[in-house]
């Protein structure tokens, strides 16, 4: 093990999922991989921080990419927005949209879920990992990382502010980008914008 | 923006000093609540989405073409590599090739980019420390840059040059020669922001050793870009994975020790260095051919996928995550952006720092609100 700890020959997709099924061998393949990145999906939220301190601890991954959610509903509500866009780029502004908006497209798993996502990277060994894991739309929560990288503390800030996903054992939860009378989560697919005093 | 403008509960030999949201020195609106006693800072509360405009929303219903002109709008200094990180992000979802012509062209442009945008910094961070002259000859560079950027598509700052596919169109026959000239004539000039500003006793003295970062810390809070090689990480996407053929260009990657503010600056001032060297090259691969790929609709529709890329922008890693369910707008767009990742360490770093090194501290990370609050 310190052998491999030591070498910064880059690391193939190949050998990390080898590695990782070793210790973990529930882990199951995402249903859609991030490009061509390795992209495994996590059966529950107690897998998180034992799966992820493994990976900073004996496989070298010791920053933290990106966090990332995508809300899986459907296609974003057109009652949440105040104005009407227009889909077709070549005419004018507020012409008449003569394009569909946004529909469900079939094949696509469309589900009640908001989808998190870790991006792990090992700097000196050139590979990035992908971690999926799905938490419910109302009242989701998953575990904080900030234990294990402190770049954990706004990213998950800010999820939680766009989507409402709580981060246990995160020390400050609380709103980073939007003001404080925002009401409800902007990002989530089915949100309505409540006019305010700048509106 | 959630926490109270009200100054907290002090101790009675504490101070509460609100630096910003309107003050030149954060380089935008961005407020940080600082608790002092005497001259050190115990407590600081960066204070962001002052600018928060709900890009990754407005995505949502519009087509990519359009999400091009988003991009410009995070990191309006450096917009090329905005434009390209989207860019690539849809061309890797609708699977097109980019023309050999278009991605030198591409490769050029982010690089002189990079020098406004670090030459930007150049000038406000020495303006930040007191000198002002450093700012007037930064900006007379700049101006060239921006005049070259004007050539090319019309702009100086909001681009829109970069397209799915390639780019919008063909730089015009004298534009080479002028950007050789502006080259030849840049070259010179930054021995004189040596002379000037990096080797001046009151520069060095305000930034030497002040705020450093060491290099576990850099990488457990995430920073990247010049923040994480002044301390001397070795990571650049460029160079760990390689994106619109940088791998067939020659250029070293400036790293630092100390991880304090000058190396941070003069991280930046050396990268200016290499990008010289990769536009040069870049210029003399431009071969006459296509600019722009086949394959993409006016309205394009990519199947279902997702897709992440992330490339090496003025002030650090730059990540596209791109989901699309095969309609028309990308399902979620998430953009990594760096300043606001770099920015988060501030309420660590801070603590223990004299009030008269903040500005140098703050300065030296090289933040653009646009793109902490997108």
């Amino acid at each position: 093990m310190a052998a491999m700890t030591v070498t910064s020959a880059p690391m193939t997709k190949e050998e990390l999922k080898a590695e990782l099924e070793k210790t973990f061998p529930d882990l199951l393949p995402a249903k859609a991989s991030v490009g061509d990145y390795l992209t495994l999906r996590l059966p529950d939220s107690a897998k998180l921080l034992p799966v992820v301190r493994h990976l900073k601890d004996k496989l070298g991954f010791d920053y933290l990419d990106m966090v990332n959610a995508t809300d899986w509903l459907g296609p974003v509500s057109l009652a949440g927005f105040i104005r009407e866009p227009n889909f077709n780029i070549f005419l004018p502004e507020g012409a008449n949209p003569q394009a569909e908006p946004p529909a469900k497209t079939a094949g696509v798993d469309y589900r009640d879920a908001i989808e998190l996502s870790w991006c792990l990277s090992n700097l000196a060994r050139r590979i990035k990992l992908f971690l999926k894991l799905d938490v419910p739309r109302a009242g989701g929560k998953a575990p904080s990382l900030i234990s294990l990288y402190k770049a954990a503390d706004w990213q998950e800030r800010e999820l939680f502010d766009l989507y409402g996903v709580r981060f246990d054992g995160h020390p400050n939860m609380t709103k980073i980008l939007t003001p404080d009378f925002t009401v409800g989560h902007p990002l989530l697919k089915d949100y309505i914008h409540q006019k305010d005093r700048f509106d | 923006m959630s926490n109270s403008p009200a100054a907290p509960e002090l101790k009675s030999d504490q101070l509460f000093v609100n630096l910003g949201p309107q003050h030149p020195s954060t380089h935008g609106v961005l407020r940080v609540g600082l608790t002092i006693e005497g001259e050190i800072v115990v407590k600081a509360v960066p204070d962001i989405g002052y600018l928060h405009r709900g890009t990754e929303k407005l995505a949502e219903l519009r087509g990519y073409h359009h999400c091009v002109v988003i991009s410009d709008r995070w990191d309006y200094l450096s917009a090329m590599n905005n434009n390209l990180m989207f860019c690539l992000a849809a061309e890797k979802l609708l699977k097109v090739e980019v023309p050999e012509r278009a991605q030198h062209l591409r490769v050029a442009m982010c690089e002189l980019n990079r020098i406004a945008s670090h030459l930007l910094f150049f000038g406000t961070f020495g303006i930040d420390m007191g000198a002002f002259t450093a700012f007037l000859h930064a900006f007379r560079e700049r101006e060239m840059v921006l005049d070259l950027f004007e050539m090319s598509c019309g702009a100086r700052l909001t681009y829109n040059y970069i397209r799915l596919a390639g780019v919008m169109k063909d730089v015009p026959d004298a534009w080479v020669a002028r950007c050789r000239e502006f080259l030849e004539f840049f070259k010179p000039r930054l021995k004189e922001y040596d002379e000037l500003l990096s080797f001046n006793p009151i520069f060095l003295d305000r930034t030497k050793g002040v705020g450093a970062i060491s290099k576990a810390a850099a990488v457990d809070w995430g920073l990247s870009g010049p923040n994480l090689r002044a301390s001397g990480v070795d990571y650049d996407a460029r160079k760990s994975e390689p994106y619109s053929g940088y791998e067939k260009y020659d250029f070293d990657v400036p790293l630092g020790g100390d991880g304090d503010c000058w190396d941070r600056y003069y991280c930046r001032v050396r990268e200016m260095h290499e990008s010289i060297k990769i536009v040069e090259q870049a210029l003399a691969k431009l071969q006459p051919g296509p600019i722009l790929g086949k394959g993409v609709a006016k309205v394009p529709k990519p199947v279902p996928g997702e897709a992440y890329v992330h490339v090496e922008g003025a002030r650090g890693d730059l990540g596209c995550y791109l989901v699309s369910d095969g309609n028309m707008a990308p399902y979620r767009m998430h953009i990594r952006a760096p300043s606001f990742i770099n920015l988060a360490i501030l309420q660590e770093m801070l603590v223990g720092e004299r009030m008269s090194d903040v500005i140098a501290i703050l300065g030296s990370i090289d933040i653009v609100l646009g793109e902490v609050d997108r």
